[in-house]
């Protein structure tokens, strides 16, 4: 748990800002981006961008250099990280200068699904929703991708281990002495902690514990971990709270 | 219907053959055909308690290996109509069970109108306990009031959630009970041993019975009797009163949790 590794290759998800293209006119993009950046220059400068090209696969037989319009999003200070495209073997993807994806925000959730079939992971996760704004010609579309938390009604026995992956775990009911709840997000227990409880374990360190009755053998926010001898007799066996604050674990009473 | 219950623990020498023979008895006792089995292969003990070692020529492994037929292993009780003892083989180990073979008999039983299938599981929570547990309905847990048995509890708790046939199968799961047995009402008031408030808190599963600490459970397995058998002693009683419960008389009040009032040299001569 302390012993600090050089790198670190993990998985994640990010929100990125969605440019998506319903036009090869350049001056009509110029002009319409013009107009958004002047809007809010502070927040727009070096934003990476996913560029959405998915509108303009149908346009193939209508020449236009896609890279010419990635060059246009550039003069305007954002920063084209990857093209998406409904189909990344199309022949636009072909000529596109930096790196492709395929599927559009709308498509999140269906893309991420075929994504998780192909490296066979298995966990408790919901499809989730994504909702996008979309306004005039160009507009920005923002993803928020809720996952549901992972729900356990029934004791957490002894030798059990429970994972809520990239979620919250909320558990109904005790959790025994040498079980094992773990969750990337929140942990809520509605019974006695009397196992072990991490949370935030691929890194959050905004995330928090609660437990009805605090009999941990252990409590671990982002690695940040104490055990029972260490929590302060009086918050034994009470409703308690712990999270993560300058580095510190802190635990108080509900 | 044929009803498969397992007794089962996790840690040894809490009692669970004596409660399996206590438990078989009691349900035969009231009319119920019943088939009690010795998982522990290669620790036979049950023939012991039933007081029928000297008449075991088949054992189990016999039968899953299809060597002998069900009506040449299964022992017939002397004492009880309708009660059978299918002893474990003292001289192979557990990896002579299949969960193959396991099924064959117990389909044999089934099919011979058994009201009552009671498994006594070997302690531990390797191949012989999940073998005892696997075709269970339901599982009486024993436990010791002490911190150390309680918590194995626990674990074979989550074991008969995660290993079970209808868990795998994603059927109702196993219905859970807990008998405390060893209780002494005495040593708990001293704070030497778990109430049964404490132990019902920690595994959080209904309470079926208490079994007092009583040096007449220790006689009757001497002797070859289920203690239920002995009708005057407070063991026998409280195993009586677990098989009514046990049988649905759900609220039946629980006795047998406070220390009797003696003089200090009976407490010390019991």
């Amino acid at each position: 748990m302390s012993s600090k590794a050089g790198v670190e290759l993990k998985g994640g998800m990010y929100t990125f800002m969605s440019l998506k293209l319903h036009t090869s006119d350049t001056d009509i993009i110029n002009q319409q981006l013009a107009d958004k950046v002047q809007q809010a220059p502070a927040f727009f400068k070096n934003t990476p961008v996913v560029v959405d090209f998915s509108a303009l696969e149908a346009l193939t037989d209508e020449q236009f250099d896609a890279n010419e319009l990635i060059e246009c999003v550039r003069r305007h200070k954002l920063v084209p990280i990857v093209a998406s495209l409904s189909n990344k073997s199309s022949p636009l993807g072909d000529s596109i200068a930096i790196p492709l994806i395929e599927g559009s925000v709308r498509s999140a959730a269906t893309q991420k699904s075929t994504e998780k079939q192909s490296s066979q992971e298995q966990t408790e996760e919901q499809n989730e929703p994504s909702s996008a704004i979309e306004g005039s010609t160009i507009s920005r579309e923002v993803e928020f991708i809720v996952k549901a938390p992972l729900f356990i009604n029934k004791p957490v026995r002894s030798g059990q281990q429970i994972y809520a992956r990239e979620t919250d775990l909320i558990i109904m009911g005790p959790v025994g002495p040498g079980a094992e709840v773990i969750a990337d997000n929140n942990i809520h227990i509605y019974g006695p902690l009397r196992g072990r409880a991490l949370c935030g374990v691929s890194g959050n360190a905004s995330t928090r514990i609660f437990c009805t009755s605090l009999e941990a053998e252990l409590v671990s926010v982002a690695g940040s971990f104490r055990m029972l001898e260490t929590i302060p007799p009086e918050l034994r066996g009470k409703p308690a709270q712990i999270w993560l604050e300058d580095g510190k674990l802190r635990i108080e009473p509900l | 219907m044929t009803k498969t219950i397992v007794v089962t623990s996790g840690k040894g020498g809490v009692g669970k053959t004596t409660t399996s023979a206590s438990i078989a008895t009691g349900l035969a006792k009231r009319g119920y055909k019943t088939v009690v089995i010795d998982f522990d292969v290669g620790l036979r003990n049950l023939d012991l308690v039933m007081g029928c070692e000297r008449r075991v020529v088949y054992d189990l492994v016999n039968l899953v290996n299809q060597e002998s037929s069900l009506h040449q292993t299964l022992i017939k009780d002397k004492r009880i109509e309708n009660l059978y003892i299918l002893p474990a083989s003292q001289t192979r180990d557990k990896d002579a069970l299949t969960i193959e073979g396991i099924a064959r008999v117990m389909h044999k039983l089934k099919k011979s109108d058994f009201d009552y299938i009671i498994c006594d599981s070997p302690a531990g929570i390797e191949k012989g306990a999940k073998m005892a547990l696997y075709f269970a309905d339901e599982a009486i847990v024993t436990t010791n009031p002490e911190v150390s048995s309680v918590r194995d509890s626990d674990r074979i708790l989550g074991i008969l959630q995660s290993e079970s046939k209808r868990s795998k199968m994603n059927e109702e799961p196993v219905k859970e009970h807990l008998l405390i047995t060893r209780y002494n009402p005495g040593r708990v008031k001293d704070g030497q041993m778990l109430s049964v408030d404490d132990i019902v808190d920690l595994l959080a599963i209904p309470l079926l019975g208490i079994i007092p600490e009583s040096p007449t459970v220790l006689d009757c397995s001497n002797e070859g009797k289920p203690v239920i058998l002995d009708d005057d002693s407070e063991a026998g009683q409280a195993y009586s009163d677990a098989i009514d419960r046990l049988l649905g008389e759900i609220t039946k009040p629980h006795r047998f949790m406070e220390a009797p009032k003696k003089g200090f040299l009976s407490r010390l001569f019991g």
